[in-house]
């Protein structure tokens, strides 16, 4: 029951936050509504027995990453709001009537055909460091190690992209 | 258990270890680009020799699957391996123009090529979703920074709309893994398969659900309409030396990782995703081609071109297992002729300019004969005329579609295909025809995309005459 409570009201608080971050017209209110967003999934993390992973969220995306945000949104400037004129001005009320038609979609296949057809065993989850750790090299060592590739990209289309000076000198 | 063997990862480990050799050496040193040049080499040469070598061990039905069921070791994978890294090898030659036009920030780009190379074949290979999914984005993040790599105002609009698109698609893709998983439990493919092999859901609704995530994720990847508006603009967008490889690569990943994810885990709901497959394929038929023949920029149209494209070869996609040989045939010979189409492109309008209007092609046939005669061959190709590869990887797909029932649709592509073959001729009658604007002199054509266009010419025609030894061996190229 109290999982129950708390599962209603962090998704209520996670939608909200995602829907504020999309919304917002200050850069600042969106990067808040992420957090807000990321907090409440650490939250489901821990009602899940997750307790490492809600860790990890909360300092990780909701500090490191929230924190480079702000520092991004502060270089370019608080005060810029966002320009919502659309070039194609059917755009915005087709995205509308597509979201209705998916969601009720969803809708209906909720009602009628909704269940998963796999049951979860049910024993207990391990979220422990020592349990994750031990998973995290043995099963998925391969998408771990894969992960160092994207690292890699990350560094070098930094160098590649940022290093141009626009008149041919390399830096 | 976890069954780890790094020699199943060797192509991936070859074409990584070279890419990281070559940032290494580039902060030491500062090579010339000869240098990079030979580093990639023998990383791709390497490779292809490895995926080779897992070919002649690998092929067959019965897959080895390692690192926990992550990587499958087949004849898929193997056959996926000689694809990607050809493509990658003539890719970079035809490219290489563009590679010392950014002078030391070619290093990083011979890296990033060399890196989505290893992510497109991981595509191929992964047994795994989340496996798949990183693979995906390695190969897909590697692509957005090669589209806007020469930084002009084209390029970075190509590389943010890709990006942005991309991410959404990915994030699509993502949460198709999360509601397949919920309704079978696993993550890995093998599991699934013998899952809803052995498991009747009596209301598959959340399985259903992730089915067609998958198919919008993946059918972003690969250009299919809808999820196609990216297309145009990033080929337009991208520099030319680079938009051959990212053309070619999109389309053989993206449908590897679609075939196998759509035949394997997913088999026994074939009746139900059969038919999305067959409208998304049509769809993508018509768009593309009615899109193309309004296009003035060659880029632009030879993106609605690979629309339809994907289109004919999702249509071999509806007959399940029995179409992926029809699969391969036309991924592996169109993926040849766009990095031979594109190789022309880089040599006319440059390797690191974006757009490429027709008008400059008026009298190619004259400034530069061989390059006119490739272009016309890859057109003819594209449009699936006889003795080409793309006549014998059409008339597969459509045997493919008609023997799993789908002949609308067959007969829907069939009108679009005669309907492409304007636009495709209307290219070989501006070379032919037309003469040259003003007095543009006879063109100088580099040693780069002249092998390119040489290698796949050749391959486009001998495949297209004799296809039965490619033919023969997909027989062996099918998913565990």
């Amino acid at each position: 029951m109290v999982e129950l409570v708390l599962f209603v009201i962090f998704a209520i608080c996670a939608l909200f936050g995602a829907v504020t971050m999309v919304w917002a017209r200050n850069p600042v209110y969106s990067a808040l509504g992420l957090m807000l967003t990321m907090f409440s999934l650490a939250v489901f993390y821990v009602s899940n027995a997750g307790h490492f992973v809600a860790v990890v969220q909360v300092i990780v995306y909701a500090g490191a990453v929230m924190t480079l945000f702000l520092f991004v949104i502060m270089l370019i400037g608080v005060d810029k709001a966002e320009d919502r004129s659309e070039t194609l001005p059917l755009q915005r009320p087709a995205a509308l009537v597509l979201l209705a038609l998916f969601a009720a979609g969803v809708l209906v296949a909720g009602a009628r055909a909704w269940t998963t057809g796999y049951t979860a065993p049910g024993e207990a989850v391990n979220g422990t460091i020592e349990a994750i750790g031990s998973r995290l090299f043995d099963t998925w060592l391969l998408p771990f190690e894969v992960t160092a590739l994207l690292l890699i990209i990350a560094a070098a289309g930094t160098i590649a992209l940022a290093f141009f000076r626009g008149d041919g000198e390399e830096g | 258990m976890s069954n780890i063997d790094f020699l199943a990862l060797g192509p991936e480990i070859a074409v990584t270890a070279a890419a990281v050799l070559l940032l290494m050496i580039e902060v030491a040193r500062k090579p010339s680009a000869r240098v990079w040049g030979w580093i990639a080499g023998i990383g791709i040469a390497a490779a292809l020799g490895l995926s080779i070598a897992g070919w002649v061990l690998g092929r067959g039905t019965d897959a080895n699957l390692y690192f926990s069921d992550m990587l499958a070791l087949d004849g898929f994978s193997a056959f996926g391996g000689i694809v990607v890294f050809t493509l990658t090898g003539i890719g970079l030659i035809a490219g290489w123009g563009l590679v010392t036009s950014l002078r030391r920030r070619g290093a990083e780009f011979v890296a990033l090529v060399l890196i989505a190379a290893a992510g497109m074949h991981l595509m191929a290979a992964s047994a795994n979703l989340i496996m798949l999914f990183i693979a995906l984005e390695v190969a897909s993040i590697s692509f957005y920074v090669l589209a806007g790599i020469t930084r002009n105002r084209a390029a970075d609009e190509a590389a943010l709309k890709y990006f942005l698109l991309g991410a959404f698609a990915s994030a699509v893709f993502l949460y198709g893994i999360a509601l397949v998983f919920a309704a079978t439990g696993t993550l890995s493919m093998a599991g699934q398969e013998s899952f809803l092999g052995e498991t009747i859901l009596l209301r598959p609704g959340v399985l259903l659900a992730g089915i067609a995530l998958l198919i919008v994720g993946l059918g972003f990847k690969v250009s299919a309409a809808p999820f196609h508006v990216w297309a145009p603009d990033v080929y337009q967008g991208a520099p030319s030396g680079v938009t051959g490889f990212l053309a070619a690569g999109a389309k053989v990943g993206g449908f590897a990782a679609l075939a196998r994810v759509l035949t394997v885990p997913l088999d026994a709901y074939l009746d139900d995703w059969a038919p999305a497959v067959a409208v998304v394929a049509v769809a993508s038929v018509v768009v593309g081609t009615l899109l193309a023949i309004a296009q003035d920029d060659i880029k632009r149209m030879l993106a609605y071109s690979s629309v339809a494209h994907a289109g004919f070869i999702l249509l071999a996609l509806t007959a399940g297992d029995a179409g992926v040989e029809a699969v391969w045939f036309y991924v592996s010979t169109y993926a040849l002729q766009v990095v031979g189409a594109f190789a022309v492109v880089a040599a006319v309008s440059g390797p690191d300019t974006g757009a490429s209007p027709l008008d400059s092609y008026a009298g190619l046939g004259k400034r530069s004969p061989m390059m006119a005669a490739g272009l016309g061959l890859m057109m003819i190709a594209m449009g699936g005329i006889p003795m080409t590869t793309g006549f014998v990887g059409k008339l597969g797909v459509f045997r493919a579609a008609i023997d799993a029932g789908y002949l609308w649709a067959v007969v829907t592509a069939l009108v679009a295909t005669v309907a492409g073959l304007f636009f495709y001729l209307r290219v070989i009658v501006r070379m032919y025809m037309d003469a040259p604007g003003g007095d543009a002199p006879a063109l100088e054509v580099g040693r780069g995309p002249a092998w390119a266009v040489g290698i796949t010419s050749a391959a486009t025609i001998v495949l297209g005459i004799a296809p039965w030894p490619l033919l023969n061996m997909l027989r062996d190229a099918l998913p565990f």
